[in-house]
């Protein structure tokens, strides 16, 4: 695609910030880790302790612990270890947020997500190391679906689908907000009818077999499935909790349902789990009479926006977990006296016991972290905000096993960062990922950029111009980048009046 | 609200003339930490405030039965905003004419709009109003608070306080030469940058000129006049590094030439980064505006996060503001958060969003810090200020309380 | 109009109430109404209007009905003609200019034209007397004037000067584009010796300060403390909430018209007034409404708390005050014209119709039996 190939800047600071070939370069070695303070999120913090991670999984977190004498040692006790940030749900980092398809599960966000986005980048520097890729709420000229595609957990590091993903398949979005040109009516008219056409075309199928017609075979077959596979070849009953069961399906070999109908099925078989998009209170009474009339109520998480916290009592009786929308404080105004009310919204959820996790307003200033920092001004424990961004979204992601804290077996994702994670003047200096150093703040050339304005080359703001080097015609790549970077600091002489460098202060 | 039994001690303490639904004005406030604004912070200290004005400012704790008393984590001045526009649009700007000196935005200000009361919650109390940078010289700014009587003149600190302007392409936005016949009244200078320098040079030497000549004279003139002999400041809007030095060379040629000294103030200068030098020679404060989150900001410009510390390094005057942005991520109090993480430390950021900007606007005999005589207006927290993990929790806006830190319910 | 009424003999003849209108014109008209409404607003009572010359000679229940008087026996309320503050009937159009902010010379009296329909509808609604105001589109639209609905007649060729405080009076294609341009343009021109506004400086004209919101109001009233102006607010809705720094600026408010179902908060405004005790009375905005709005206005108050009397002065006295003829019309006075209004029963209930309307004495319309 034409853009990726002006993407250079964000490629040429990836370029620098790694300092691994590939993710699994070090599979296998070992990694310690020791620093002044450790919050493990999963007891007490650990002080002047030492994290040992093995083939990507951490072996032990203690503060008597000896880095093993053949562990890469990263020792800083001036820094705070942390656990990587998790984003439980988010639709940034594709080419587009949204399908316009009504029904569109066969979709799968694999082909939609960018790697070099700068939102992955910003991610990684700003330390969230497990993010739920899904379509996003219906917004126009984005579209929106009734279905969405299914979503996947990735890691913002790698340079391809595949080196990046955590968790494919990790759930279908729904929509009980109403996509552009629907009502609220008719957008829950359109969900029902979704499962509906599903449970008919079950039906259908297995009266087929029954009438000796073999369309669906042959149509598996033409769609290019290998139908002598195990799990194509077997059929079985219809399993799960929905309210309506299709008799017969045992007699249908899964690999003939149909591709557009099959992850719906898996749906209501209680196989997937599902992300139910409300945008206000109105919508969530939908939400969940789909979840529980198709049997996914179990494996359901609601992601919420504007007013839907008036429907907290529906939501803590059907036990749910939900994501929160990243406008944390919700304004409204009285229409007769024209005041404004504002209702802090995790607080509500808190009080009724509901399970929730954050979303990051933007991967940069106002990351996960900032979310939970809100959290703790308006009145949530502080344990219970970094669990918010930590501990519920993993498991709301049913990689509760795998990240959300430092614990022994456990993925090697570790941060180091500068201060208190909640601290407005706190960064992420380095990242660990699987075991891997990935990320390492002082060779990070956007953040110096954006922090100092230290300009590079090809990475200039546009209307400043670059000063020019005497040397440009001679150049070749990589040796006059790097006098470039030395002499960016540097004063010009030559130039007129205050010039366009920074100067040291 | 306010519990019956001490309004009624309010009200039998309420000295005569006074309207009977004024509320309470006698506070004390408990914090564990003052920050004053003067590079003192006291630990476990109290502040009184007595017919909106502080009393008294000490460490230690000491009830009264006709005081009020509230309890919080820390306190700091009402913070000052240099730079808002309050419902701004086209009715705040006299596009008819590029010099508008002599028109009020304090005309077109609503008393009503519900964005004072966004301003109060997010803890600003005093503010510089501007008018939209639509003209080259756009009228009088006022400096007033956020809450009060519901009138403008009633919540003024400062009326005429600082005579506004802009650098750039914004002043020429919307103009179109005058090829062919002229379509409309926007058919007139200026149309590029220099036209809008030009204008500012003209209205300068024009003024000065009318001292000797009274031909030269036109609507507004004796403002620039007192601008130009340093009596009134002049507030210029310059975001990129060429307005920047735009607005300092003309300073610095309106004085050797003229012989003004004129005090000048640079608003929203987001590349002033860029220039330190010439903004420590020339000797104009500068306004900040909000951090954005990726670089990119005003016209075009470039907004490095450690501006803040390195302008306050190299000695230049600085001042945080929100620039009149509704959104929330704007707002002062987070400026000084991330000018903190830019690297500025939190006295300074502190006083780069309190009693700094009061010295700009000329009111720092009135409001910036938290001293014994000033105006209490004080914002109360319920943790660090400035970290997003602190709320404020309370507001007094002239000994009235505005937000209360006991309706804050968890 | 010009009707001959037959000299007949007053007292005695039962079908005097229906011949007046072939009857010759007389020095002399009584009407004798079971009900009419003092203007004390106290309870209307059984009792005699004496009209002569066009004038009101007498009112009350003692009145007796003198030799050579037409009697006009009427069976319900009468009451004095309805004063409508604000309108445009009659030719709204003609009076905008788009090109000039500044008209103070301009006057509705000169622009509009008296068979128009409009008034006769108004006359039909019980008003006798209607404020016909410029468009406020500008920063100084001209002078209002103060017209019967019958006749033609002007009262006040220059009732009040309209001054434009809403954003309707700002333009993005001329001068004034801003609040403060347009004020700083009217300081200037206050300070004028001679003119329409030195004449409104020295209080010989009231003002019309056109506003739509509050803000607009809160700046029209420092305006108008500034320069010492009398004069009355127009045109904002919760004008109301300001109701004590109205009072203060010893100002007036014409209220409405509203939308039957308004919103409750624009009826407490008004009754923030009442409570201020600042002047007010109604307009109508025809022909956008139907003059029938007028009543049905002051229903909504009335329904919403707002005191009887209160409501028949914003009627009729008030009204009358604000306009500037006190001293002509509003309410049932000797001296004062002799605009009737007879209805078929308390004006203040919709349900009630007006039956005859005089104006300067003569029958000007009256309801088909």
């Amino acid at each position: 695609m034409m853009s990726r190939m002006l993407r250079i800047r964000p490629l040429l600071s990836c370029a620098t910030v790694l300092l691994a070939a590939a993710p699994d370069a070090f599979a296998g070695g070992r990694i310690a880790i020791k620093a002044g303070r450790i919050i493990t999120q999963a007891g007490p913090d650990i002080l002047n302790g030492v994290i040992v991670i093995e083939d990507g999984r951490i072996q032990s977190v203690g503060p008597d612990e000896k880095a093993p004498w053949d562990a890469e040692l990263l020792d800083h006790p001036d820094l705070v270890a942390f656990p990587g940030y998790v984003e439980a749900n988010n639709s940034r980092g594709m080419d587009r947020p949204n399908e316009n398809v009504d029904v569109a599960p066969f979709l799968d966000v694999r082909d939609s997500i960018d790697p070099i986005s700068s939102y992955f980048e910003d991610s990684l520097r700003s330390g969230v190391l497990t993010i739920n890729v899904q379509h996003g709420p219906p917004a126009p000229g984005s579209g929106g679906c009734v279905i969405g595609a299914q979503g996947m957990v990735v890691k913002p590091f790698g340079l391809t689908i595949e080196q990046m993903v955590v968790k494919p398949a990790a759930g279908i979005k729904i929509s009980a907000a109403p996509k552009a040109g629907k009502s609220r009516a008719t957008q829950a008219q359109a969900v029902r009818k979704a499962f509906t056409d599903l449970r008919l075309y079950l039906e259908k199928l297995v009266q087929d077999k029954k009438d000796g017609k073999d369309t669906a075979r042959r149509e598996a077959l033409y769609q290019g499935r290998d139908l002598d596979k195990e799990e194509n070849k077997k059929g079985r009953a219809m399993e799960g909790n929905a309210t309506w069961k299709v008799k017969g399906l045992e007699a249908i070999p899964r690999g003939e349902i149909d591709d557009k109908q099959e992850p719906l099925l898996r749906l209501v078989e209680g196989q997937i789990p599902a992300f139910i998009y409300c945008d206000a209170a109105a919508a969530v009474p939908l939400a969940l009479e789909i979840a529980r009339d198709n049997g996914f109520l179990a494996g359901t998480t609601l992601v919420l926006d504007g007013d839907s916290w008036k429907a907290a009592d529906l939501i803590a009786e059907a036990g749910v977990p939900v994501v929160l929308g990243s406008t944390l404080v919700h304004v409204e105004r009285d229409p007769v006296t024209g005041k404004e009310k504002e209702t802090f919204v995790p607080g509500v959820f808190k009080k009724k016991n509901v399970r929730f996790a954050l979303q990051s307003l933007n991967p940069q200033a106002q990351s996960l972290w900032y979310q939970a920092a809100v959290c703790v001004g308006h009145g949530i424990e502080r344990k219970d905000a970094l669990d918010a961004v930590t501990r519920t979204p993993a498991d709301i992601l049913h990689l509760g096993d795998r990240v959300g804290s430092l614990e022994p077996g456990k993925d090697g994702n570790v941060l180091l960062l500068s201060g208190d994670p909640l601290s407005v003047s706190t960064t992420v200096q380095y990242v660990v990922l699987g075991g891997n150093l990935v990320y390492d703040r002082s060779q990070d050339v956007r953040v110096k950029h954006l922090l100092e304005g230290v300009e590079q080359p090809n990475t200039a703001p546009r209307g400043v111009e670059v000063q020019a080097n005497p040397h440009d015609d001679e150049k070749e790549t990589g040796a006059d980048e790097e006098k470039k970077k030395n002499d960016a600091g540097e004063k010009k002489p030559e130039k007129e009046g205050g010039g366009q460098d920074r100067e040291d202060p | 609200m306010i519990p019956i039994h001490a309004l009624a001690l309010a009200l039998a303490l309420v000295p005569a003339g006074r309207r009977e639904d004024e509320p309470q004005r006698r506070w004390t406030i408990y914090a564990d930490e003052i920050h004053t604004s003067t590079g003192r912070t006291l630990a476990n200290g109290m502040v009184f405030v007595n017919n909106g004005k502080i009393s008294l400012v000490s460490t230690g704790r000491e009830e009264s039965p006709e005081r009020e008393l509230l309890k919080v984590r820390a306190v700091t001045a009402g913070l000052v905003d240099a730079s808002v526009r309050i419902d701004a649009e086209l009715q705040s700007v006299e596009q008819s004419s590029e010099i508008s000196p002599s028109v009020r935005v304090a005309d077109s200000l609503d008393p009503f709009s519900i964005e004072w009361d966004r301003q109060v919650r997010s803890g600003v109390t005093t503010v510089l109003a501007n008018p939209l940078d639509l003209d080259v010289v756009g009228g009088l700014g006022v400096v007033l608070k956020t809450a009060g009587p519901e009138s403008i003149e009633a919540r003024t600190v400062r009326a005429d306080a600082v005579l506004r302007g802009a650098m750039g392409s914004q002043p020429s936005y919307g103009n179109h030469p005058a090829f062919g016949r002229p379509t409309d009244f926007f058919s007139r200078r200026p149309t590029t940058r220099m036209g809008v320098e030009w204008e500012w040079r003209k209205a300068f030497y024009d003024a000065a000129a009318s001292r000797k000549d009274s031909e030269r004279a036109y609507p507004g003139s004796d403002l620039v006049l007192r601008a130009l002999d340093g009596d009134l400041t002049i507030a210029i809007q310059a975001w990129t590094t060429q307005d920047i030095r735009t607005a300092v060379f003309l300073k610095e040629e309106v004085e050797r030439e003229l012989g003004g000294h004129p005090r000048v103030l640079l608003d929203a200068a987001a590349e002033a980064w860029k220039e330190p030098d010439l903004l420590v020679r020339s000797k104009v404060g500068v306004v900040l505006p909000p951090f954005p989150s990726n670089g990119r900001t005003g016209e075009g410009s470039f907004m490095a996060w450690n501006v803040a510390r390195m302008l306050h390094d190299r000695g230049v005057p600085i001042a945080l503001s929100s620039h009149g942005s509704a959104n929330p991520e704007d707002r002062l109090p987070l400026q000084a958060g991330y000018a903190m993480r830019g690297g500025l430390d939190f006295e300074s950021a502190l006083e780069a969003v309190t009693i700094s900007p009061a010295r700009m606007l000329g009111v720092e005999d009135r409001v910036g810090t938290v001293e014994v005589g000033k105006d209490a207006d004080l914002v109360l927290w319920n943790g660090p200020p400035f970290e997003p993990g602190s709320r404020i929790v309370g507001v007094l806006v002239d000994g009235v309380l505005k937000v209360d830190p006991r309706e804050q319910a968890e | 109009m010009m009707i001959t009424i037959l000299a007949l003999s007053a007292a005695a003849s039962p079908l005097a109430t229906h011949r007046a209108i072939l009857a010759p014109e007389s020095r002399l008209l009584a009407i004798r109404a079971e009900q009419v409404v003092l203007p004390d607003g106290g309870a209307p009572a059984r009792g005699v209007i004496l009209i002569e010359d066009g004038r009101i000679a007498a009112v009350g229940p003692d009145v007796e009905v003198p030799e050579g008087a037409i009697l006009v026996e009427h069976r319900g309320t009468a009451s004095a003609g309805l004063v409508a503050l604000h309108s445009y009937s009659g030719s709204p159009s003609e009076m905008f200019d788009s090109t000039r902010s500044v008209l103070p010379e301009a006057r509705v009296s000169l622009a509009f034209d008296p068979a128009n329909p409009d008034f006769a509808d108004a006359l039909r609604a019980g008003i006798t007397s209607i404020v016909l105001t410029p468009i406020p589109a500008s920063l100084c639209g001209g002078t209002s004037a103060l017209v019967k609905t019958s006749g033609g007649v002007v009262v006040r060729g220059e009732a009040q000067l309209s001054l434009g405080f809403s954003s309707l009076a700002l333009r993005n294609n001329r001068f004034p584009t801003s609040f403060g341009g347009a004020v700083a343009e009217l300081d200037r021109l206050f300070e004028e010796p001679e003119g329409v506004f030195a004449r409104a400086a020295k209080r010989e004209i009231p003002v019309l300060l056109e506003a739509s919101s509050r803000e607009d109001v809160a700046r029209a009233i420092a305006f108008a403390q500034r320069h010492e102006l009398t004069g009355a607010i127009s045109g904002a809705a919760w004008a109301g909430e300001l109701a004590e720094k109205i009072h203060s600026a010893e100002l007036s408010v014409v209220c409405g018209p509203w939308r039957i179902g308004e919103e409750r908060r624009d009826l407490l405004a008004v009754l923030a007034l009442e409570k201020a005790g600042v002047p007010f009375g109604f307009a109508i905005d025809a022909p956008a409404n139907h003059p029938l709005m007028l009543r049905a206005g002051a229903a909504m108050c009335l329904r919403e708390g707002l005191g009887r009397a209160t409501a028949w002065r914003a009627l009729t006295s008030d009204a009358a005050r604000i306009a500037g003829a006190e001293d002509r019309i509003g309410s049932l006075s000797k001296g004062l014209d002799a605009d009737i209004v007879l209805w078929s029963g308390d004006p203040l209930d919709l349900g009630s119709t007006p039956q005859a309307v005089y104006v300067d004495g003569k029958l000007a319309w009256k309801d088909k039996p």
